[in-house]
């Protein structure tokens, strides 16, 4: 009984984290890239910052990287915290997308231009 | 005593004299008349336009697709497509004597990086082409050139066309960001920045400074220390400043022919290109009597004044092909050198870069021969790619520095030619790894046989330095030149340099004629001390 009941658990961790990553995956990549790009204009307009440049590019992280990156909430490493603060969790989706879509160990890495 | 002391006097007035009537080796350079000459030719740089762009009704539309703002320009510049769809820019070939093209990017030329752009089948390559998108068919991209702005065109006219048929709420608001983008950039119009030009020549090869040495990104904002022409601190002279432009040909570019078939100066002809030195500065840019005015007929003014490239970024020197597809734990992987630069990867091989280089001197009078995918070779030499043509006994060639890269790609064993690989794509070697696949599919995209049997060969690959002109305090001294040691000329034959060569018997005869002159006038004192001391010192 005991085996089964940690079986069941496993099986159930196995499937929310699998989901969550499916989940994070189904967001609109083109979007996500607009996304965050107006995050850093608005920012700039702000102040906070001299550029409009993302100061992270999706080749920047292996796929993996910008699970674990997203996965924990801490969007620390992009600065402009106010902007990122406001992002509603389907904007968040389509920033993980694309930065996912094109990491550096994916098909076509790629940088902000 | 009085007489001795008098005549010592007289001899040292003598070897003054002598001294100050020999010409200075190297006048000051601030009396050089060719700068003076220069900077009147280039004083006027307020640059100003006879319209405002953002005035034409034709550029206040909402733009939909790249064509439709190619359509806006041409209502005004209705020959701009022709003379564009002519020039070297779009049709990526040339041809010597205006035949059929062999050399060009769309022809046979390969080079000693990615080797080849496949006759265009390579698309990554196409991101340089100044149309829309990844087809030589589509209209010319008159901003690519032309805008001020710096936008993604081909993402941003993609993304547009995709949010449009997205039709939401937030896709529609997207797109309509992105015309307004689009609409600003075709309003706010110009003659080409050095942004514009180094979008794609400061990138040659795949990557900043990767090709040129001479042409990096550090050029788009330099400073006078590395480029007294660009700095912004300086001159801030944009491409098209010595780049002039007929019909949308732009002067400068070296492939089959001369860059410039005549060396005339705005004083001879005042609609003459800006292309060379000479065409500013003059034939004879120093100041009178200087001995640098009588080099500039053998050796170019870039040997002295470009002293290094790759000053403040670092440039690709070597590419070896035969290391590419090693993996590690069974995967592809890569490496960095020093600089931050990937000095190997399993799809291209191993790389080295450098800073401050050194150029390699050649005769050269203007012309680069190139051996193509089509000509045969000796894989028992390095084989020249592209090599710069001139002889000490060709009046047109000058000593001139050049940044050579050195490679070792793949050549036919039986046919004895270099092979043309795919690289990117499905059949790709950078996708499987494979080089049979590769090279028959590359040599089937450009019409050309493959035995089956291939190998690597060493190449050359050479780059005229004519960017990064140093200020003259840092311009290269006599010495770098004439010196029997590590001399900047040691490898340049077919001319006697003093100081660098020795002709024993010539030198035999020269220290007997300067210790005999001495001796003379040794001896001649020493009479003359004499015999006035003998009449009682009353000489």
């Amino acid at each position: 009984m005991r085996r089964f009941v940690m079986l069941a658990v496993a099986m159930m961790f196995v499937f929310t984290s699998v989901g969550a990553s499916l989940a994070m995956e189904q967001g609109n990549k083109r979007k996500g890239k607009y996304t965050y790009r107006k995050v850093y204009k608005s920012c700039n307009q702000r102040g906070e910052v001299d550029s409009t440049k993302p100061p992270l590019n999706p080749s920047d992280k292996t796929q993996a990287e910008w699970e674990a990156l997203f996965d924990s909430g801490d969007f620390t490493p992009f600065g402009c915290q106010d902007e990122w603060t406001n992002l509603s969790d389907t904007e968040i989706t389509d920033i993980f997308t694309y930065m996912h879509a094109h990491a550096s160990d994916s098909p076509t890495p790629l940088k902000c231009k | 005593m009085h007489a001795i002391y008098k005549n010592l006097i007289m001899m040292l007035a003598a070897w003054m004299l002598v001294a100050a009537t020999v010409p200075p080796v190297l006048a000051d350079a601030t009396e050089a008349p060719g700068r003076t000459m220069a900077q009147q030719a280039t004083k006027s740089l307020n640059i100003w336009n006879t319209t405002d762009h953002a005035k034409h009704p034709a550029l206040q539309k909402a733009f939909t697709s790249g064509q439709d703002i190619t359509d806006a320009c041409l209502s005004c510049h209705s020959e701009a497509d022709d003379q564009i769809h002519k020039s070297i820019h779009w049709t990526w070939q040339a041809s010597p004597d205006g035949e059929e093209a062999k050399f060009g990017k769309a022809a046979h030329s390969l080079n000693n990086f990615c080797i080849s752009a496949n006759r265009m089948e390579d698309k990554s390559c196409l991101a340089c082409h100044p149309g829309w998108g990844t087809s030589t068919e589509s209209g010319i991209n008159c901003l690519n050139c032309h805008s001020r702005k710096k936008v993604n065109w081909d993402e941003a006219i993609e993304d547009l066309a995709a949010f449009v048929e997205a039709g939401d709420e937030e896709s529609l608001e997207i797109a309509a960001e992105i015309q307004a983008e689009l609409q600003e950039a075709a309003q706010d119009i110009g003659r080409p920045s050095r942004q514009n030009c180094g979008g794609c020549h400061f990138i040659g090869g795949g990557g900043d400074g990767v090709k040129h040495g001479d042409l990096d990104t550090s050029l788009t904002k330099p400073s006078k220390a590395l480029d007294v022409h660009m700095g912004v601190d300086g001159q801030n002279f944009d491409c098209v400043r010595c780049h002039t432009t007929k019909m949308h040909n732009i002067a400068g570019r070296v492939y089959t022919r001369p860059a410039a078939t005549d060396r005339k100066s705005l004083i001879e002809d005042d609609l003459a290109s800006k292309i060379t030195c000479e065409s500013c500065h003059s034939a004879t840019p120093h100041a009178e009597n200087s001995k640098a005015n009588d080099h500039a007929d053998r050796v170019a003014c870039q040997t002295c004044h470009i002293p290094e490239v790759a000053r403040e970024l670092p440039t690709k020197m070597t590419w070896d092909w035969s290391q590419a597809g090693q993996l590690k734990d069974g995967k592809p992987y890569k490496t960095k050198d020093e600089f931050g630069k990937h000095d190997y990867l399993t799809i291209k091989g191993k790389f080295t870069w450098a800073k401050n280089v050194k150029p390699e001197y050649f005769w050269y009078n203007g012309v680069i021969d190139s051996v193509t995918a089509n000509d045969m070779i000796d894989p028992g030499q390095v084989v020249p790619v592209s090599a710069p043509v001139g002889s000490p006994a060709d009046p047109d060639s000058r000593i001139y520095p050049f940044k050579v890269h050195r490679g070792k790609q793949p050549y036919d064993k039986i046919h004895k030619t270099l092979l043309v690989p795919l690289l990117s794509g499905d059949d790709g070697y950078w996708k499987t790894l494979d080089w049979q696949r590769a090279l028959s599919h590359g040599q089937a995209s450009v019409d050309l046989p493959y035995s089956g049997q291939f190998d690597f060969v060493e190449t050359t690959y050479v780059f005229p330095a004519t960017h990064m002109v140093a200020p003259k305090e840092n311009a290269l001294a006599c010495n770098d030149c004439h010196t029997r040691n590590d001399s900047r000329m040691a490898g340049v034959a077919g001319v006697y340099m003093p100081g660098r060569d020795r002709f024993d018997l010539l030198n035999t005869f020269g220290w007997v004629a300067v210790i005999g002159t001495f001796f003379a006038v040794f001896c001649h004192g020493l009479g003359r001390v004499f015999s006035n001391g003998r009449n009682g010192g009353h000489g």
